[in-house]
């Protein structure tokens, strides 16, 4: 009887799923509501979670909660320490979740709201929670060692290398992307920048409450830091209003990027209980709490998707947000959400030092990033319910608008500088237009996703407070993503320089400190520098840079868990990485290779630089040498994955054909102490 | 007499669960909780660091974790 039942009720939900689908994909010219595509969402996810997830746990990996984790084996009541699995799934959460998920499917939105949930929905299902699950899982039986470590031992040493080179130089470009988005959104916004700069002295206070006046207090520094946030918020609309305060506030991108290179490398010199943990806290809070919200408005007024499904620029390949086709643009856009490699890190970290028994890694390693997706999916809708010439006009440039303007003039993506004139006073910014990047569009569909669901308090009044609610809540965590990376990228850095220079490697040693910090800075900074003063905006060349290097860093990853599988003698399940790698793989060599050789100007970067060459832009020559860097980077990258790649296959044919012993690193095992449902 | 033993009691006990809770959000936040530090050493027989010596070393190790994209 209840198997019956469990047969009826999951039929029923995969049945809802798939009916949901029907309705997106056969959506033509009528207005979609938001609730189906919540329902294909949720319906994937209960469906994956339920049956793939479990067949992962007991069948590939033989889960065994009989065996001890390393929580408990080394519990020193710091980080290894056994945790509840709701506590943990939280703690996990708010690691891997950031601005990636928010911006990635706003920006994939150009080719409509349907093959951007198509990836997220069913990459995290078969690709982005896999490899989650899997690296979480082989760093939770090898006493919770990094992905580094874990390529070295188990393919070779210079895999090893090769993959924290690889994970050094995709942060670089990382951390310059989204430090783009956040100039994009703060340039020529008092009341934004205004509320952003106040987070820093409210971190210091918060620092020195829970460090010196009250060690420990982490709770009540984050409500007072909580309240000051707040009043930093409403502090900046009336900043905005006032003239003489207003010029103060108001920056072009240029001085901003000055400001966040700044800010990166103080961040990294100094203690991090002053600057890094506070802000950690305080972006942690509002993460959750946000995302919460955001998705009981989003089921409250179930809003109707204003874009279409397909618009033209899917198969042109002439978007004015980025070039290039939907396939394989629309899942290099898209990374975090759908798959993304830097999860590796996170899942390779903290979070297995922290689980008390095996069979919770299901939980938190795949339910987690299913939470993710989840995220990108509200981003979508968010995005989505902006009228599409809104979106278009905000996320591009006035010279990427012009070459596209034929095609949105013919699909009635157009909108009147009046209609925008009248959003930006809504959302009490000067202008909406081109503030490409993501984080502003998204903010605005926040803002009025907010603002509706609380009309019944008089919120539409208030929009002008979500929009710059929405946009504190993006930059707080980007900037914590930059503090925090370029803390690890000086790491990284003194780690490598210190094989050859030891002294060098001592991370409290302040020269050292100062030199491979001011290196990393640098090395975004440039990249920064180089967007800012892009004239087609810089996210249209960073961007898929960045997903084409997170992506890689994903295929690094799934390389990593494939020959652990083979050498645990699990090979007829290596499909399970194999397959979202081939495409993986498939997806980022096709955009790498379009991206540098392309004969379209727009997309190709050698293309771009031939057609400068001989102009009378006086910028020519600095545009070329970009072109040729990013050349260079994207060739790097290509390369580095390549030869990993390579070693891998090596790897696994010496296995598998018996030259070589299937030696794992694994931990020995041992008994639980615990009772059994303990 | 005997309603405030049990007011006493209930109100410990929603203190207790109280700090239940503080302890889990403590954990979902990353905080240091130097009262289950404590706890944990008095278990294993191991001496303990003070409490700002526990924090300093909390908040060294915190900063190398990594937050994503």
């Amino acid at each position: 009887m209840n198997r019956l039942a469990a047969l009826l009720g999951w039929g029923g939900i995969a049945a809802l799923g798939a009916a949901a689908f029907g309705v997106l994909a056969l959506s033509r010219g009528e207005t979609v509501n938001a609730a189906w595509l919540l329902t294909a969402a949720v319906c994937t996810y209960a469906v994956g979670y339920r049956f793939y997830s479990r067949f992962l746990a007991a069948r590939v990996f033989g889960l065994d909660d009989r065996r001890a984790t390393p929580a408990e084996r080394y519990n020193n009541g710091r980080d290894f320490v056994p945790t509840n699995k709701w506590v943990l799934y939280g703690h996990h959460f708010a690691a891997i979740a950031g601005a990636g998920p928010l911006v990635g499917p706003v920006l994939a939105a150009q080719f409509g709201f349907l093959p951007g949930t198509l990836w997220l929905v069913i990459g995290v299902v078969l690709g982005g929670a896999v490899q989650d699950f899997t690296i979480l899982c082989c760093s939770l039986r090898r006493n919770g060692k990094s992905l580094g470590q874990m390529a070295k031992e188990e393919v070779n040493p210079a895999a090893g290398a090769m993959a924290m080179l690889a994970v050094l130089f995709i942060m670089i470009i990382l951390l310059a992307v989204l430090a783009l988005i956040v100039v994009n959104a703060l340039k020529a916004s008092p009341w934004g920048l205004f509320t952003i700069a106040c987070t820093i002295p409210i971190a210091l206070l918060m620092g020195w409450w829970m460090k010196v006046w009250r060690p420990g207090r982490v709770g009540e520094a984050s409500v007072a830091g909580g309240a000051l946030l707040l009043l930093a918020l409403v502090g900046g609309g009336y900043v905005a209003s006032h003239p003489a305060l207003a010029t103060i506030f108001t920056h072009r991108g240029i001085a901003l990027t000055g400001m966040m290179v700044a800010y990166g490398f103080v961040a990294s010199v100094l203690p991090v209980w002053m600057l890094l943990c506070p802000r950690d806290y305080l972006s942690t809070f509002l993460k959750i709490t946000t995302i919460l919200a955001l998705a009981v408005a989003i089921l409250i007024i179930l809003p109707p998707l204003k874009m279409p499904a397909l618009t033209p620029f899917a198969t042109l390949g002439e978007g004015p947000v980025f070039a290039g086709k939907l396939f394989p643009f629309a899942f290099i856009t898209i990374a975090c959400g759908a798959v993304s490699g830097f999860h590796a890190l996170v899942a390779s970290g903290t979070t297995p030092k922290m689980i008390a028994r095996e069979s919770d890694a299901r939980f938190i390693g795949y339910g987690g990033m299913l939470m993710e997706s989840f995220v990108g999916v509200m981003a979508m809708i968010a995005a989505c319910t902006l009228d599409p010439g809104i979106y278009f006009a905000m996320n591009t440039t006035p010279a990427a608008l012009a070459q596209a303007s034929q095609v949105l003039g013919q699909a009635g993506f157009v909108v009147t500088p009046d209609v925008m004139g009248e959003l930006a006073s809504r959302m009490g910014e000067t202008t909406l237009i081109a503030r490409s990047g993501g984080a502003p569009s998204l903010a605005v569909g926040m803002a009025q996703i907010f603002a509706s669901a609380t009309s019944v308090l008089g919120g539409t009044t208030l929009t002008a407070l979500w929009y710059h609610f929405a946009i504190m809540f993006e930059a707080l965590f980007i900037l914590t993503t930059i503090d925090t990376g370029t803390r690890v990228g000086r790491f990284m850095l003194q780690e490598i320089v210190g094989h050859v220079w030891p002294r060098f490697g001592e991370t409290s040693w302040y020269p050292s400190v100062i030199a491979a910090s001011a290196v990393v800075v640098a090395g975004w900074g440039y990249f920064l520098y180089q967007g800012v003063v892009d004239p087609l905006g810089g996210i249209n060349s960073l961007w898929p840079l960045f997903g084409i290097s997170n992506q890689l860093l994903a295929a690094v990853a799934l390389c990593v868990g494939t020959t652990i599988l083979i050498k645990m003698g699990r090979q007829r399940f290596a499909w399970v990485t194999v397959a979202p790698l081939a495409w993986l793989v498939t997806v980022t060599m096709t955009a790498g290779w379009q991206k540098v050789f392309s004969a379209d100007p727009r997309l190709g970067f050698l293309a771009h630089a031939a057609s400068l060459a001989g102009s009378s832009n006086p910028d020519a020559g600095r545009l070329i040498f970009n072109d040729r860097l990013n050349t260079f980077v994207a060739l790097l990258f290509m390369s580095v994955v390549t030869v990993l790649i390579g070693t891998s296959l090596r790897e696994w044919w010496l296995v598998l054909s018996g030259r070589k012993r299937a030696e794992t690193h694994e931990a020995p095992y041992v008994e639980r102490a615990y009772a059994a449902g303990d | 007499m005997q309603r405030e033993t049990e007011g006493g009691r209930g109100w410990s006990k929603t203190v207790k669960g109280g700090q239940g809770w503080l302890r889990v959000l403590r954990r979902i936040l990353g905080a240091p909780d130097y009262q289950a530090y404590l706890e944990h050493c008095r278990a294993g027989h191991v001496p303990a660091l003070s409490e700002r010596e526990y924090v300093a070393q909390f908040f060294e190790a915190k900063g190398k974790g990594v937050r994503c994209c």
